[in-house]
């Protein structure tokens, strides 16, 4: 079986002539091309379906002009991005200003060489992977107080201290969140830990409702630590609700307030990239990564053709506009139900794990982090510090002893 | 070990800058995040407008008027006219009476649909606001549809308006008010109770009824802190003494009474309240009538001055004007309401945060057109 991508490029034959260190050289720099290839392209599908998104709550249209509904708008602002005038204010402090940029791109492009896409596609399968990513995403903030300091301006500096004040507290509950989760796996390799979550089992091993096995159907403590996780983990890329660093009506824009064009750009391109990875830490802690929802391709009608019937009754019994949008989830789920009994196939794909499974547990947490963003107002800087300390951190720690508890409780661990 | 020594640093907020609504300028000495002392330097837009209304024509001041709070301009020419019509004594026609007041309570909820939205912008809510945008566009529709103009209108004139309004319009304004009050729910749901918003909001900047007299605030602002001071009930100008409507008062319901928050709710309360006068006047709308026959061909008042005020959406709108005899005013004072209201904030915005002081700052809703004039 093939571990990683790396693995699977150094098996052409196309390397077997060559030496191994220029072939594990060739292969390193292919794999890390497709990685940030993947970051870049992300970070601008992203950015149009955040103006979509958005544009769709606040009742507009959003991008239209440029390539049909707009799709080309962000690839036309990406390169007018790179056209622009790169300045580097006199005062500021050169080579800070301008590595601080790069740190943070590094460190979140860094981080997508441990995440697993699907069973087989990942760059590189580490023992260590969760501690891997969770350490060198925390790297982030090296570059942003860099940034902030070196641009000499007040607002930069305020905006920096506050997201190193808030990226460091939300470390640890994110962290003791997480240990819950290696505590009950028992490794930190992620691979393993989405092939823990694999079958269906019932709600909290105990309650007698049929749901995927994954961790955040596995305890009610492992339920709570998903929930503070997603929360921790949206202070920890700076999104609302927790954006004080870059509070654009309080800060002008935090510690990007002197950065243009290229060096800006790279700023956006690592908040997307923070945002998808901490979408695909949720993905894969909580929601069983490439693991498929129905456990079985029989599983799999019966459970759509459940989301069918739940939707033709909220059709006819919810009389709001949010009942009568549900005609197109409805369309779409009816279209699922009869091509999943017409063509058993169908329904096989549909149960069996891969990236499909992966990426959409992705959109659907990228899909909530940006609802929270374009909802919420936004927390002040001591409320949020209150936040992580007095009441994530605190039930994060019990959560962690439940955890062990519940596990005791149930026969899972023996001492 | 010595003493680790710390300076409090002095930070310009604005000219430019996104959350001080115009060009203010906010000198913050801060120690930290902590902001200890606020002192508002204004005068980036200042147009000169009392100057130029020594040197023109009463009829050619009306438009200038408009100027200052463009927000609310239709409120700034109503208050201007009926100051030099109590000079004249003119006599206006019923049909007239009626429309102004439609217009300047529309006006006043235009303006507060500004100033509830760019609040929840300040603290970081940005959907609030293109939801505020969508029902002033409606309004923003009836004003070009009645003067041609969206927002500097030049509409109500000495003695009359511009022109009668096209047929339709009260039709469309009745469309308009029926889809309000579902709208102030939308605001309500999706703003007001928002657990975020309430902790951003409720006990900042606290204003007691005694700092808000002596500071001059009024209009929303001073409501907010309990003191029930609304000029179109206390004296009752135009026709205000013939519509049945409340004064929202602030109550303290998420924190004290004269609060951020409550500054906010106030407004969205007095939303709800310009609608119903709206309906009540066009309910009472006189079919017949001129509306320029009472529009003075030349205008020479009376040597003498005269003080009028009228409750504009951001406070008591006073205009003094004193003339000589001659058709060109010798002075025109304004009574910026936005100005007394922006004095005060040093005194209610100590000691919190910069982000307090810039929610704050949204909650008494300034514009700088005015406090510049």
């Amino acid at each position: 079986m093939i571990q990683s991508l790396a693995n699977w490029i150094l098996s052409f034959d196309i390397l077997s002539g060559m030496g191994q260190s220029i072939a594990w050289g060739i292969s390193l720099f292919v794999v890390s091309a497709l990685i940030f290839a993947f970051v870049a392209v992300n970070a601008i599908v992203l950015v149009y379906i955040e103006r979509k998104v958005s544009a769709f709550m606040q009742v507009r249209l959003g991008p239209m002009r440029v390539g049909k509904f707009g799709t080309l708008q962000t690839v036309a602002d990406a390169l007018k991005l790179l056209q622009k005038e790169d300045i580097i204010p006199e005062k500021a402090d050169k080579p800070l200003f301008v590595i601080g940029p790069w740190i943070i791109l590094v460190a979140s492009v860094v981080t997508f060489a441990a995440i697993p896409f699907s069973d087989t596609l990942l760059a590189a399968n580490m023992n260590i992977g969760l501690f891997y990513v969770v350490s060198i995403s925390s790297i982030v903030v090296l570059g942003i107080v860099m940034a902030g300091w070196a641009s000499n301006n007040k607002w930069s500096l305020y905006g920096a201290m506050r997201s190193a004040a808030q990226i460091i507290s939300y470390e640890i509950p994110v962290g003791i969140t997480l240990i819950a989760v290696v505590a009950v796996v028992g490794s930190l390799n992620l691979q393993t830990i989405i092939q823990a979550q694999a079958g269906s089992s019932n709600l909290f091993h105990w309650i007698p409702i049929p749901l995927p096995n994954w961790f955040i159907f596995h305890s009610p403590f492992l339920f709570l630590a998903s929930f503070i996780y997603l929360i921790g983990a949206t202070a920890e890329i700076n999104r609302t609700p927790f954006d004080i660093p870059e509070s654009e009506s309080e800060l002008v824009a935090g510690f990007m307030t002197e950065f243009s064009g290229l060096r800006w750009a790279l700023f956006f391109l690592s908040e997307y990239a923070n945002a998808t990875l901490v979408a695909f830490l949720v993905a894969i802690v909580f929601l069983g990564g490439w693991q498929s929802p129905f456990a079985d391709y029989k599983g799999a009608q019966i459970s759509l053709l459940i989301v069918t019937l739940v939707s033709i009754m909220w059709t006819i019994f919810v009389k709001t506009k949010v009942g009568r949008l549900s005609v197109y989830p409805l369309g779409l789920s009816l279209l699922l139900v009869v091509a999943a009994w017409l063509f058993p196939g169908f329904a096989v794909w549909l149960s069996s794990p891969g990236l499909f499974w992966m990426l959409m547990k992705v959109a659907f947490i990228i899909f909530l982090l940006m609802w929270f963003r374009w909802t919420f107002p936004r927390l002040r800087v001591d409320q949020l510090m209150y936040v992580s300390w007095k009441v994530i951190l605190p039930i994060s720690i019990v959560n962690l002893m439940g955890v062990a508890v519940w596990m005791w409780l149930s026969g899972e661990i023996q001492f | 070990m010595g003493r680790l020594h710390a300076e409090e640093m002095v930070l310009n907020m604005g000219p430019q800058h996104p959350s001080t609504h115009g060009v203010l300028r906010l000198k913050l000495t801060t120690d930290g995040e902590i902001v200890s002392h606020i002192e508002p330097v204004i005068g980036y837009l200042h147009r000169s407008f009392e100057k130029h209304a020594e040197n023109l024509e009463y009829q050619m001041v009306t438009p200038f008027t408009g100027r200052c709070d463009y927000l609310a301009a239709m409120g700034s020419e109503h208050g201007y006219a009926m100051a030099v019509e109590k000079m004249l004594g003119i006599e206006l026609p019923e049909r007239v009476e009626y429309l102004r007041v439609i217009f300047a309570e529309l006006q006043r909820i235009a303006s507060h649909l500004v100033a509830v939205g760019t609040f929840g912008l300040d603290v970081g809510a940005i959907t609030p606001f293109i939801y505020c945008f969508r029902e002033r566009e409606l309004i923003l529709d009836l004003f070009e549809m009645a003067s041609g103009a969206r927002l500097l209108y030049n509409y109500i004139w000495i003695g009359g308006l511009a022109h009668d309004v096209p047929p339709g319009f009260v039709e469309k304004t009745y469309e308009f008010l029926d889809a309000f009050d579902e709208r102030v729910t939308e605001y309500n749901q999706i703003l007001t109770g928002n657990k975020i918003f309430i902790e951003r909001a409720a006990d900042i900047g606290v204003m007691t009824p005694e700092v808000a007299i002596n500071y001059g605030v009024t209009g929303p602002s001073l409501r907010a802190s309990g003191v029930n001071l609304d000029i179109r009930k206390t004296q009752p100008y135009s026709i205000y003494d013939r519509f049945d409507f409340d004064v929202p008062l602030g109550e303290g319901i998420q924190g004290t009474v004269g609060d951020s928050w409550d500054r906010y709710y106030v407004r969205v309360l007095e939303m709800k309240e310009s609608a119903k006068i709206v309906r009540q006047a066009l309910d009472q709308l006189p079919v017949e009538g001129d509306v320029k026959s009472a529009i003075p061909r030349r205008i020479r008042p009376p040597k003498g001055e005269v003080y009028f005020r009228s409750e504009n959406p951001r406070g008591e709108l006073g205009y003094y004007v004193v003339s000589n005899g001659k058709n060109v005013p010798l002075r025109v004072k304004m009574r910026s309401p936005a100005f007394s209201n922006l004095s005060v904030i040093n005194e209610i915005g100590q000691g919190f945060m910069i982000s307090d002081v810039i929610a704050i700052l949204g909650s008494l809703d300034i514009v700088l057109g005015e406090i510049d004039r």
